[in-house]
């Protein structure tokens, strides 16, 4: 079994709609934020939304989370309308962007809150604050005010907070962009264990791509107010929906030409004078000749050598001049010609085990047809 | 960090020097008269002795009139709580219509010279015939520094997290319960430093003190002013330094509750 049908696999078993966003429409005065969104969430799953700024994400989230009023269709929570209710109504925890938790109280203070708020039995209080606080393994620090606390045990805290009461629902409004790469790769991994400990419907809000693949059961791609695409991480990076989506996420290069032929899902494209050959992966039939498409090639699916001898298993090749050689530790990036105007990025994930060229050499590249995802541009 | 030239330090001091002499001049002088053993209010003072603050302890009148002093500030810092807090919340914080007009109105208490309000004041009281108490010379000095109290109210209402709130009804608190639990508490450092201000405006004011106060409700300020009028001896100055603890003990208070670096940057 591979990697990915295991985790689909595990996503088979939940079935139980959570979430339910229906024909969402959000307007503000001068800004549709957020048009005509439709989604279902099964229980017990986590999704990622992701999209760059101002993509409508958040929007659709404090939406979820009742702070905002769709301008048009409906969110079920648990199969039940929720546009009439109000948040403090909602079962739903949220750890907020800026976190917002309570400098007026302690850490313990602050996940008792909502326990007191929502009338839990005042003589367990106690026990389950400090359960929740062991949770985020900050049993020792109930006592410490919310200044007192790193930026990582402030996470915590708020993660707490948004589970104590064992919400229908938790919502995390990009709680780890703030955070230096290091700590943000640590609790990602630490969403993703409290996750799966506690079971509960989670949707995340990020415009970190690498977030979403890691800690998502499921991803959806927002752009410009509208859902590109919802899917599983490994099918949101390889068959992305469109173009948007695929170079979104990972390291893509976009090469646009017009239509040669087409032979069932080969499309063929001129690129400066130079043919390549993709595979059709957008919606419909396959684009007539003549017309102008875009190839997404991620930087990976290329491989280098000093003559198209040494590529004999790509069904392309082509040549090019190196024009930057940038070496980032685990893996050397090239930017090489392909046509004028055109660069190509290409990762050499193992450079101490391959020929490493230098700018200004003159190099063979290779990729298969498969690995050209083309769009209609 | 580059070393700074000794000439441009050195004129830098000089002007800090200066103005603090200039800022702290007066004080130093009514302190230092009101030692003296003298029997006229003179600087460098004649000697040292106490005598004319064990004066004023036994003056029936000035005693009396310290104690009206304390109840005036008392009861314009408690309508002022209430009133400048939810105001400055409100205009910080929410959109309202007519904003700006609101904040001038609130302003205008600042442009009309005190003299002014005073009169108006006087007119208003005597027609409700409410003069002679003192509760309305308490509500004149918070009607005419009432925006003191809302400008720090506002200025810590402004600097709170708008995210709160959202996060206290995600918590499940309803709107009082999130005014009570997350929104006061938030603001307390802007209604403390605010309500202290009023405090020793209130203890201080002269002015309109002046024309609301008769014989039977006459505050401090205005008796030493009464005072004045026959023949100046030391023991105004005594009085004086009496006043000038007092509002130093309240601002020791605030940089105590709130930090006086707080404070400040809420003005």
């Amino acid at each position: 079994m591979t990697i990915e049908a295991g985790i689909e696999g595990r996503a088979a078993q939940a079935t139980r709609v959570a979430v339910s966003v229906r024909n969402v429409d959000m307007s503000f005065a001068d800004f549709h934020a957020v048009k005509d969104a439709s989604f279902d969430l099964e229980d017990g799953r986590f999704l990622t939304i992701l999209g760059p700024s101002g993509s409508g994400k958040t929007t659709l989230l404090r939406m979820i989370a009742g702070f905002q009023k769709p301008s048009a269709g409906e969110i079920f929570i648990n199969g039940k309308p929720v546009s009439a209710t109000p948040p403090h109504k909602r079962s739903i925890g949220m750890v907020f962007q800026k976190l917002a938790l309570f400098p007026h109280m302690t850490a313990a203070e602050n996940v008792a809150f909502p326990l007191k708020m929502r009338r839990f039995d005042a003589t367990t209080i106690p026990e389950r604050v400090q359960r929740y606080l062991d949770l985020v393994h900050l049993g020792g620090y109930a006592d410490r005010r919310i200044h007192q606390l790193s930026g990582g045990q402030q996470q915590r805290v708020a993660i707490a907070r948004a589970l104590v009461f064992e919400p229908d629902l938790l919502l995390l409004d990009e709680p780890l962009a703030a955070l230096d790469r290091k700590l943000r790769e640590e609790m990602q991994l630490e969403f993703r264990r409290i996750q799966r400990e506690l079971g509960v419907t989670t949707i995340n809000v990020t415009h970190d791509q690498r977030e979403a693949l890691v800690v998502s059961d499921e991803v959806i791609v927002m752009d410009k107010g509208v859902i590109q695409q919802k899917a599983p991480p490994s099918a949101t990076y390889r068959t992305p929906a469109n173009a948007f989506v695929a170079g979104f996420i990972g390291v893509t290069n976009f090469i646009s030409g017009k239509v040669t032929a087409t032979s069932g899902d080969a499309v063929s494209f001129d690129v400066g004078g130079s043919e390549v050959t993709g595979t059709w992966a957008a919606q419909g039939p396959a684009p007539s000749v003549g017309a102008s498409v875009t190839g997404a090639l991620r930087a990976e699916q290329v491989r280098l050598a000093s003559s198209e001898a040494e590529l004999s298993g790509c069904q392309t090749t082509s040549r090019g001049v190196v024009r930057d050689a940038i070496f980032e530790g685990e893996r050397l990036v090239y930017e090489i010609d392909l046509a004028p105007g055109t660069l190509l990025r290409v990762f050499d994930h193992d450079p101490a085990a391959h020929k490493q060229f230098a700018i200004g050499d003159n190099v063979a590249m290779g990729w298969n047809a498969r690995d050209v995802l083309t769009f209609p541009n | 960090m580059t070393q700074q030239p000794l000439g441009k330090s050195i004129v830098i001091w000089t002007m800090v020097a200066l103005v603090l002499i200039v800022l702290s001049a007066p004080t130093i002088v009514v302190l230092g008269a009101s030692f003296t053993s003298g029997n006229i209010i003179q600087f460098p003072p004649q000697g040292f002795s106490l005598q004319w603050y064990a004066k004023i302890a036994l003056a029936d009148d000035l005693r009396s009139a310290f104690v009206r002093s304390l109840a005036v500030a008392l009861i314009c810092t408690l309508i002022s709580i209430p009133v400048g807090t939810l105001a400055g919340i409100a205009l910080s914080k929410y959109a309202i219509k007519f904003e700006r007009t609101l904040q001038i109105y609130l302003l205008l208490p600042f442009t009309i010279p005190l003299i002014g309000s005073g009169i108006g004041l006087m007119l208003l009281f005597g027609e409700m015939r409410i003069l002679g108490q003192i509760w309305p010379v308490g509500l004149a000095c918070c009607v005419i520094n009432l925006p003191f109290m809302i400008w720090a109210v506002m200025a810590s209402s402004a600097s709170l997290d708008p995210d709160l709130e959202l996060a206290a009804a995600n918590c499940g608190a309803g709107p009082i319960s999130t005014f009570f639990n997350v929104t006061i508490p938030g603001v307390m450092p802007g209604i403390i430093s605010g309500s202290l201000l009023m405090f020793i405006l209130a203890l201080n004011e002269f002015l309109v003190s002046l024309l609301l106060t008769d014989a039977r409700t006459v505050t401090l300020p205005v008796q030493i002013y009464n005072s004045i009028r026959s023949i100046i001896t030391p023991d105004l100055a005594a009085i004086s330094v009496v006043f000038i603890v007092c509002a130093t003990l309240v601002i020791a208070l605030l940089d105590r509750l709130v930090g006086l670096d707080i404070f400040l940057k809420s003005k």
